[in-house]
């Protein structure tokens, strides 16, 4: 999406925010308050909160963009007023706050209120979630407040049973630092999800919270979040016992998977004597490589993808003609080729001379497809 | 302080239609003053014992939109966080006479939610605080702040139909909340016969203090009798065109036989007046209009853009 059709001022505190804030921030939908003048001047913002996203809406004015930004937040908080203070005697004070002295041509302006903005939303469901009069919930809150980072949220509607939902952040280690020349932009981290439904009433053994885990995107490249299995909940249990455990599994499999780096790498390197050198492999987490092969005159790539789980898992292959192309003027690619002889116990060089072997056939039923497919067009 | 919690807020047809009218046609979002009154209303079933003790049944109190302030734009009397300034609204309240109340504001902006946004509730909370413009209530010893809030959206889809949407919300100050109001359009017609019980005109006809009964001893013309009748002629100007003050003794005695011509007269010089107003009005918003277009070209200027 293009900030260019708000006017100027605008469009560089949007720019600011979107690249500057370590928050991945994302603009739902843009679209123009004013008549006649064409300038977009209102968006919808998405912002990452407790594993999830909230909805606010930004509304400038074409008319005055000089003018400091409205707010309006999602229809679950209408009783969020951060700005208002009320003093004791009923007198009102609105606190210094980042609308307070609006310079627009400062292009962080928007950056500044987002963020205090969602701190403040931060405390006002900590401070809701204080007053839910359920006892084990007080207890799991009270136990798990010392956590750094960790972000809360009540689900509150007409139609959905009352949650509270918690992102705790797990693991008090930089995942980046321990990739070697890895250029993640936001820190990767790992959360767990936990969603507890509100019970006022009192029950000898409350049921189990609903428990996810949940990385940010780009950890999935060197560790698929998905593929852990979570220790089971035991009756009785509350999250004091079941987080350290947990996160001991996940520690283990952190550096396992960081160690797995080393050994796509050799094996990358092995497969150079057999192929030759790789036109392009992926340097940093070593899931991707891709050598140019041929076979007589038949000249082809041969991609190779490496899951995580290597060795345990073998890479995939898909191979790529130089010569023929669809109608489209794509090159033609064949299926991916996962059925080949492997074992993981294999030495790196024995792994790519049995892949060698197995491409010498394969080609020429890959050329056989390529010059079918290819006269199916004329 | 006390909450003085509305049971509704009424407003009649034309006032609501004239600020959507506002709104729709001006060229952003736009905010403004609402004036009117608010009475507390006895509750039709009185009993001797009362177990509360309450005098007053807290749901019985009625907010009257009768007037309402445009800015035309945003930003009028309050900053950017939402304080009030005190000296602007001031300002803008400058020629209310004293029988139109300040009982609340109310903003409109274009395609964007029915919901108080963040300065929206500040600049209501703050201005419902504001104790030097409260006034009293009708029919009750409590004084009442501005604390009513008027929002008017349209929705965020283009749309062939032009919808506007509209929600009345009253400042409640021990709970720090907007709650909603419900609100009730008065119109004409035989279903809301009863809310003219309860009328009360916003331009009264002015209280002249001449003496007009003209016996034969006040022909004699004084000095004293001359200023007052010159003073009355001057009221009698702001609401009808050319009209003699000694005309209206026409209207009382024994020459009321005429009653009928002679009221028909005075409400047709009344109409004239108000016509003459009306291009006056046109006039001066050709000017307005010239100005806010100039303005326009500054503000874009200063934002950087052509």
């Amino acid at each position: 999406m293009t900030t260019d059709a708000f006017p100027p001022v605008i469009a560089a505190q949007i720019n600011y925010l979107l690249s500057h804030s370590p928050l991945s921030i994302k603009i739902d939908q843009m679209w123009a308050g004013c008549k006649y003048s064409g300038l977009l001047d209102r968006f919808s913002l998405l912002i990452p909160f407790c594993l999830d996203y909230i909805k606010w809406d930004v509304i400038y004015n074409a008319q005055c963009p000089l003018a400091a930004p409205d707010v309006i937040f999602g229809p679950e908080d209408e009783n969020f007023h951060p700005f208002c203070v009320t003093g004791d005697e009923g007198d009102f004070k609105l606190p210094k706050n980042s609308l307070s002295d609006w310079n627009s041509k400062d292009p962080s302006g928007l950056l500044t209120l987002v963020h205090e903005l969602r701190d403040l939303y931060m405390s006002y469901q900590k401070k809701r979630i204080g007053e839910v009069d359920d006892d084990r919930l007080k207890f799991e809150v009270s136990t798990m407040l010392s956590r750094e980072g960790i972000e809360m949220y009540m689900s509150s509607g007409a139609e959905k049973p009352e949650e509270v939902k918690f992102a705790v952040p797990l693991l008090d280690m930089n995942i980046n630092k321990m990739v070697f020349g890895c250029n993640w932009r936001h820190q990767q981290k790992i959360y767990l999800q936990v969603i507890f439904p509100v019970g006022r009433k009192y029950v000898s053994v409350p049921s189990a919270p609903r428990l996810k885990l949940v990385s940010t995107p780009e950890l999935k490249v060197l560790f698929p979040i998905e593929d852990v299995k979570l220790p089971p909940w035991l009756d009785g249990m509350c999250m004091a016992e079941y987080l350290p455990n947990l996160e001991e599994t996940l520690e283990g499999q952190i550096m396992d998977a960081v160690s797995l780096i080393d050994v796509r790498r050799h094996f990358i390197e092995a497969l150079a004597p057999v192929f030759g050198r790789p036109l392009e492999a992926d340097p940093v987490f070593c899931r991707k490589v891709t050598f140019l092969a041929a076979s007589g005159v038949f000249t082809f790539l041969v991609h190779c993808f490496l899951p995580t789980q290597f060795p345990k898992q073998q890479p995939v292959l898909m191979l790529q003609s130089s010569q023929h192309f669809n109608s489209q003027g794509a090159p033609i690619k064949s299926h991916l080729l996962s059925e080949y002889p492997w074992s993981p116990r294999w030495e790196p060089s024995q792994m790519a001379e049995r892949i060698s072997e197995f491409l010498v056939d394969e080609c020429l039923n890959f050329k056989k497809y390529c010059n079918e497919t290819q006269l199916q067009q004329h | 302080m006390d909450d003085l919690p509305l049971q509704k807020i009424q407003i009649s047809g034309p006032t609501l239609a004239s600020m959507i009218q506002r709104f729709s046609t001006a060229l952003g979002d736009v905010d403004g003053l609402l004036f009117g009154h608010v009475s507390h209303i006895a509750p039709s079933s009185l009993s001797d014992d009362d177990p509360l003790g309450s005098s007053s049944d807290p749901s019985t109190f009625v907010a009257t939109v009768s007037g309402f302030l445009c800015s035309g734009t945003i930003d009028s009397f309050y900053d950017s966080s939402g304080q009030v300034n005190v000296l602007a609204l001031r300002r803008l309240l400058a020629d209310r006479i004293p029988l139109r109340s300040l009982i609340g504001w109310f903003s409109g902006r274009r395609r964007s939610p029915l919901r108080p946004s963040l300065r929206e509730s500040s600049v209501t909370a703050c201005l419902s605080t504001k104790a030097q413009f409260s006034f009293p209530i009708e029919n009750s010893l409590s004084n009442f702040r501005p604390s009513l809030f008027l929002l008017f959206a349209s929705p965020l889809s283009d749309q062939v139909i032009h919808t506007h949407e509209y929600k009345a919300y009253q400042y409640c100050l021990s709970s720090q909340t907007l709650e909603p109001k419900s609100i009730d359009i008065v119109n004409i017609g035989p279903a809301f016969r009863g809310h003219y019980g309860s009328f009360s005109p916003s331009s009264p006809f002015p209280s002249l203090a001449c003496d007009l009964r003209g016996s034969p001893m006040a022909e004699d013309d004084t000095d004293a009798t001359r200023v007052s009748k010159a003073q009355a002629q001057r009221e009698l100007d702001t609401c009808a065109e050319g009209v003699q003050i000694g005309s209206l003794r026409r209207l009382m005695g024994s020459e009321a036989t005429n009653y009928t011509a002679g009221l028909e007269d005075l409400y047709e010089k009344m109409l004239a007046k108000l016509d003459s107003l009306a291009r006056l009005v046109e006039k001066t918003s050709a000017k307005v209009h010239e100005q806010e277009s100039h303005n326009m070209k500054l503000r874009y200027k200063v934002a950087g853009y052509d």
